[in-house]
């Protein structure tokens, strides 16, 4: 087998004990790797009902064929775990030297079991791991453990680590890695926490296993240079990801004061230009083609790593139109190991709950100096309120009640990124069926909805739209473990990724082998949520009702009175089902499930809860 | 005809302005526009007339406010 190291390395803290265990080649070209190899390891290996804190849950670090190898942004990871904060599979990715490391290593996932007795680093060299104590950085922030990892290690070692919100289990806590990137929206820092692990640091010293080695080598050189080409051209590393913020203010699509409202006046204060003008210097992941951490100092003198979703939820969301101090709140965000969305809109919800009357609080929209408390607050589970909101919004919403749930904004537990969907029903829809919970990497399709479709449309249109983004966004990068920005930034083609897998693997798959691997993924992780949610129905696919409140409409502009139809979304929901051909109840049917070669995982599902 | 254009992310520095009221001289469609203020049309751009997406035929009116963007992912 060529393209995979063919080997897993399972860690168990509680015994102190690791194994290399191999895999078919049969379960390599099913599963491909990243998600699709933690969904799988995860479904297999989870009981349904397992507390996602407790010693029972597993922590995967998952990659792909073609991570690590030199080629377009190609140095992520995936981190996978039962989510705490949603109670089903939950993911995400995360620039990092472990995806070329872990690989080197000799292995293509990991999965860490049990709990240690102490607060551990582990350190894997090869077929070697040692058990080593963290206790004198238990309750640091991630970057002072940065700092002690580099102490002892070079950087170019793979990192992951965690801050105190994730040894405090908050249930938004995330992983960092090369003190700038993070990963694990759904609290899989939480879980890294739970297990007493601060950190995990990698080095490998073998050769990457490849098929036609000297033809991926030219594919990867001539893939650098074009995509570099390509970044240079397009000047989209000025402002990276937060030329977005402007845009979404002109087409009312701006999350500000927990999504009541759509623009502001005061928005140009955090947009590209000003961020690009603050600019201190510019990070990005290994084998990145097109740098999108721009770094500003905050209101205390920190360098902080901003891009859209951290501003546009730590500032617009919550009124603070100051870039030093959505600098501080998400400096604070990552030295805790915070998400940054998540926190965003906690705090937004919060300020919200209070200004409507259903809790009593002195946090107020535009405070930006007892919002960086209250993260504190939060991180340590510290005082009532900390303690609640260290839960998310929807744990938050049943604690205070008054109907408050309305307009927590998460779906699935998992708080929806910086776009208010009131109006562009094609991107509600994309947060209502994201696989994970409410999540902008699926599918981002609110361009395509303006410019190719109409605004007002709920037509199949953009239920297709949603999946063929779903398949190359949420399915091939998250397979293959690559950045999707040089494609969907830059233009730069997605037929070169199927080349790479070739290359690497000697298969000679299209990208219609990509999507049906990521329909396999989609339909897996619908059936961890069926597992795990036996009544699931329709409604779980619905955006926060505050969406569809007219009261909660725009007052003036453009959009003035448009929200969400709740029978026009429905109608767009189901053609969503009927084009991924799920059932009523958005659970893929045992039709597709065989189709998709998944007999085994739907008799398992079956076990649990009804299939159609 | 004035027309207030919005241009967003690297086309201000393309463009060379990021926001300016022009006095255009006759009346342009969206693509003209687009031309006049010197956008590279090979990457594909959405362009909003008072925050809704208009076809590059359209023709603009007295007063609009133009919004130029690339289209992007959402980060």
């Amino acid at each position: 087998m060529k393209g995979w190291t063919g080997y897993i390395l399972r860690i168990n803290l509680t015994n102190k004990t690791w194994k290399k265990e191999a895999f078919t080649e049969e379960f390599a070209e099913k599963w491909v790797g990243g998600r699709g190899f933690a969904a799988k390891i995860l479904f297999d290996e989870l009981k349904p009902g397992i507390d996602p804190l407790g010693p029972e849950n597993k922590l995967v670090v998952a990659l792909g064929p073609i991570s690590g190898i030199p080629a377009p942004n190609t140095g992520k990871a995936v981190v996978a775990a039962k989510s705490p904060l949603t109670g089903f599979y939950g993911d995400g990715n995360l620039g990092t030297h472990v995806s070329s490391q872990l690989r080197k290593a000799g292995y293509d996932a990991m999965i860490v079991e049990g709990v240690a007795d102490r607060p551990t680093l582990l350190y894997i060299e090869d077929d070697k791991v040692e058990f080593q104590s963290a206790e004198e950085v238990w309750g640091k922030g991630t970057y002072a453990t940065n700092d002690w990892i580099y102490a002892k290690y070079p950087k170019s070692t793979g990192v992951l680590n965690i801050g105190p919100a994730g040894e405090n289990k908050v249930l938004y806590a995330i992983i960092r890695s090369m003190e700038g990137r993070a990963g694990g929206r759904p609290g899989i820092g939480a879980v890294m926490g739970s297990k007493m692990l601060k950190a995990i640091v990698v080095k490998g010293t073998k050769q990457i296993p490849q098929e036609r080695a000297d033809e991926m080598r030219q594919l990867g050189i001539d893939g650098l240079k074009k995509a570099r080409e390509l970044d240079q051209k397009s000047g989209w590393s000025k402002q990276s990801t937060n030329a977005v913020l402007a845009w979404c203010n002109e087409v009312n699509g701006l999350p500000v004061q927990n999504m009541r409202k759509t623009s502001h006046a005061e928005a140009s204060k955090v947009d590209g230009e000003r961020l690009n003008d603050a600019r201190v210097t510019t990070y990005g992941c290994p084998n990145c083609t097109m740098h999108c951490g721009i770094t500003i100092e905050d209101k205390e003198g920190h360098e902080s790593e901003l891009d859209y979703e951290n501003i546009g939820m730590l500032g617009p969301n919550i009124n603070v139109f100051d870039l030093k101090q959505v600098g501080s709140l998400n400096y604070l965000c990552d030295d805790y190991g915070l998400d940054t969305i998540s926190a965003g809109s906690v705090l937004g919800f919060y300020a919200d709950a209070i200004e409507r009357g259903a809790v009593e609080g002195d946090f107020k929209f535009g405070d930006a100096e007892k919002g960086k408390a209250l993260l504190g607050q939060i991180a340590r589970r510290e005082g009532k309120a900390g303690n609640i909101l260290a839960d998310g919004t929807l744990r938050a919403a049943r604690a205070f009640g008054k109907n408050s749930i309305d307009y927590a904004m998460q779906v699935k537990g998992l708080e929806v990124a910086a776009y208010n969907c009131k109006s562009i029903p094609g991107q509600a829809l994309a947060n209502g069926v994201a696989v994970i919970g409410g999540h902008h990497r699926e599918a981002w399709i609110i361009t395509f909805e303006l410019k190719f479709s109409k605004r007002e449309s709920y037509g199949p249109e953009k239920a297709a739209k949603v999946i063929e983004l779903q398949r190359i966004r949420g399915g091939l990068f998250e397979l293959l473990v690559a950045c999707r920005f040089p494609w969907v930034e830059v233009g730069y083609e997605l037929t070169n990724y199927p080349k790479f897998f070739n290359a690497c693997t000697g298969l000679n798959w299209t990208l219609d082998d990509f999507w049906k691997a990521a329909d396999r993924g989609y339909a897996l992780i619908k059936l961890h949520y069926l597992r795990e949610f036996p009544n699931a129905t329709r409604k779980d696919d619905y955006p926060p009702a505050v969406w569809f409140d007219k009261a909660n409409a725009d007052a003036e502009g453009p959009q003035k009175g448009v929200v969400l139809e709740y029978d026009k979304y429905d109608s767009l929901l189901q053609h969503y089902y009927d084009q991924r051909g799920y059932d009523k109840r958005g659970i893929p049917t045992k039709e597709l499930l065989a189709k998709l070669g998944l007999e085994q995982e739907a008799a398992e599902t079956e076990k649990y809860a009804r299939l159609s | 005809m004035k027309i207030t254009v919005k241009l967003i992310g690297p086309l201000i520095y393309e463009g060379g302005f990021s926001e300016k009221t022009l006095t255009l001289p006759r009346p342009m469609t969206a693509g003209e526009l687009s031309a006049h203020v010197k956008i590279d049309r090979k990457r594909p751009t959405i362009i909003t007339r008072n925050g809704r997406a208009v076809a590059n035929s359209d023709t603009l009116a007295d007063g609009d406010r133009v919004v130029i963007s690339h289209i992007y992912s959402g980060g």
